[in-house]
């Protein structure tokens, strides 16, 4: 077991974001978790990830206790990331983005980098070599140059992912990778992770699109906080209670 | 060299057409260094001289700010920080009786630790809450100078600094030019290397920043460190050369100057507060006959800078090679049409 979440509950003040969530992620796997706006997806990827810390709950990732650690331990530890907002280092290039992303994997002591030694050097002409090649593998390499801020919105979503490639991460976390897409940039991205998978990667997607079932080896569904439904995407897909979660009670019992 | 099968003439050419080769970015340093160098031998007017001690220590000032500023902190009391490493170095050779030379580097040591110390406490504070609380940090360092009695000498100010060597304005210059070189080296790698690209990209996102293993506290307290200890330097240094610091040398008005070097100069490149800083001490310092005008033509340069080269003056200077890369590159095209 790569991820495993053991009753996680965040509260905001009386707002209960996430409630009592367990689940696991096993390697190799693409494991989607689904669920309706605000119920509570992005929070737990962001307790996941540390950028706040649990009200209750323990986060274990390969074999170590991950509950408090900061965002770049977390990182440091194999956990990338995207954003659903797409946050970017605007000012750097494409390129820049993915090489100042390459922070982990070789790792340069600050005094390495300031003195500009042998080993140093050597690490940062690798990570200038594999970002290219994370830049091809998903299609952006002409755009190297260009600032990040310039990308129309899908390439901003290929290149956040670009950016938690980079991190050389053993679990990849994809916080609404169609979001605000177009058909074609879906139809692109959903390659993408097809490509990832085929490569053993393991990937935790969060999405409300239900395009994304058709990837995923095994789907959770979360509403209100709450772990309603796990399963293969097909008998999700069919369940009574992610009906009613998705189109309303009502729906459900016509 | 690309083109060093062009000989000489390619070579020439090269400097100003290949920006990522190491030798055409020493060239403009080295030629203003060689003039800075030669500057004394010619001209002989000690008020002159006076005037580019001062600018030398003020850049060193305004550099340090860079270091802390790339890193998306905007500490609006730093000139503060500069006035303890004034009072800590001038106090501790004037009532301890250190050689200058060591108490100016003790006071540069000092000035760091208090701004790690600082930097810690504030390491949850970002953008608005980070300038609030820096801001009134500084004023609380000014009031504490003020209160200082006969130690720091309270409002009249601190007089009677030993000064260092022979204390000649010839000598103080080479002093403040090698020392402004040393820091001005030491500043650029710290911003060239991947430290630097740590803390712009902490500047312009810390949530993504930190998702990718870039420990944020860590590197923004490292940038008030470096920025601290040679603001520390620079108030030091400044402070054996006139022999008399006031705390209204060190107050919000003064971190405002600094600001303004920056942000002059180019607020997108490691030579903005560099320029930044000459162009703004030398205009009014010549200007001084009109007294009280000379604000307002300091406000006016401000005025211009901001609307004519948003990008400051050394950013005029890179949109001026990229005029002639282009002018180039279209010359070196046609040619290859015919």
């Amino acid at each position: 077991m790569l991820l495993q979440i053991e009753g996680l509950t965040k509260r905001f003040g009386g707002l209960t974001a996430v409630d009592g969530f367990t689940a696991h992620v096993d390697e190799g796997e693409i494991v989607g978790l689904i669920g309706p706006n605000g119920a509570g997806k992005s929070t737990l990827f962001n307790l996941i990830t540390g950028v706040f810390p649990p009200t209750k709950g323990k986060i274990v990732f390969d074999g170590r206790d991950i509950t408090r650690k900061k965002p770049h331990t977390v990182a440091e530890l194999g956990i990338g990331r995207t954003f659903q907002l797409n946050l970017l280092f605007a000012d750097f290039t494409v390129l820049q983005n993915v090489s100042a992303s390459s922070q982990v994997n070789p790792r340069s002591s600050l005094f390495d980098m300031y003195f500009n030694t042998r080993r140093y050097r050597r690490n940062e002409a690798r990570i200038a070599e594999r970002s290219l090649e994370i830049l091809q593998l998903l299609g952006l390499e002409n755009y190297k140059d260009e600032l990040a801020r310039n990308l129309p919105h899908g390439f901003q979503k290929m290149l956040g992912v670009a950016r938690a490639l980079a991190t050389s991460p053993k679990l990849l976390l994809l916080d609404e990778p169609l979001g605000g897409m177009n058909p074609s940039e879906i139809d692109f991205s959903l390659e993408a992770i097809a490509k990832a998978r085929d490569s053993g990667a393991t990937v935790l997607i969060v999405e409300h699109n239900m395009q994304i079932l058709s990837l995923c080896d095994r789907v959770v569904v979360i509403s209100f906080g709450q772990k309603i439904c796990e399963g293969l995407p097909q008998e999700v897909r069919e369940n009574e209670e992610v009906i009613s979660a998705y189109f309303g009670g009502e729906h459900a019992s016509t | 060299m690309t083109d060093s099968k062009n000989g000489a003439a390619g070579k020439l050419a090269g400097w100003f057409s290949s920006r990522s080769s190491g030798l055409s970015r020493c060239v403009i340093p080295v030629a203003a260094v060689v003039l800075l160098v030669v500057i004394p031998l010619v001209v002989e007017s000690l008020y002159n001289l006076h005037i580019l001690i001062m600018v030398f220590f003020y850049v060193i000032a305004a550099l340090s700010l860079r270091a802390i500023v790339i890193s998306g902190q905007f500490p609006l009391g730093h000139a503060a920080y500069m006035g303890i490493g004034a009072y800590a170095s001038g106090m501790a050779s004037k009532w301890l009786g250190l050689p200058p030379g060591l108490s100016i580097v003790g006071a540069a040591v000092f000035t760091m630790i208090i701004g790690i110390l600082v930097a810690y406490s504030f390491a949850r504070l970002r953008a608005l809450y980070y300038a609030m609380g820096s801001l009134f940090l500084g004023v609380a360092i000014v009031q504490i100078l003020n209160a200082g009695g006969t130690w720091t000498g309270g409002y009249s100010g601190l007089s009677g600094i030993p000064p260092m060597f022979d204390n000649s304005k010839v000598t103080w210059y080479y002093v403040a030019l090698g020392l402004l070189i040393l820091s001005a080296l030491a500043l650029y790698r710290f911003e060239s290397s991947r430290i630097g690209t740590n803390l712009k990209a902490i500047s312009q996102s810390h949530l993504v920043a930190e998702s990718v293993g870039i420990d944020e506290a860590k590197y923004r307290i490292l940038a008030v460190a470096v920025g601290s200890f040679f603001v520390g330097l620079a108030g030091a240094g400044y402070a054996h050369y006139v022999g008399t610091i006031a705390t209204s040398n060190y107050n919000f008005m003064a971190t405002m100057w600094l600001f303004m070097y920056v942000l002059v100069g180019g607020i997108n490149n490691f030579y903005g507060p560099i320029v930044g800083t000459f162009i703004l001490i030398l205009i009014p310092e010549y200007f001084r006959s009109l007294k009280t005008y000379s604000p307002f033509i300091s406000a006016g340069i401000l005025f211009l800078f901001v609307y004519l080269m948003p990008n400051g003056f050394a950013g005029l200077f890179e949109l001026a090679v990229a005029r002639i890369k282009g002018w180039r590159a279209g010359r070196t095209g046609n040619a290859a049409a015919d």
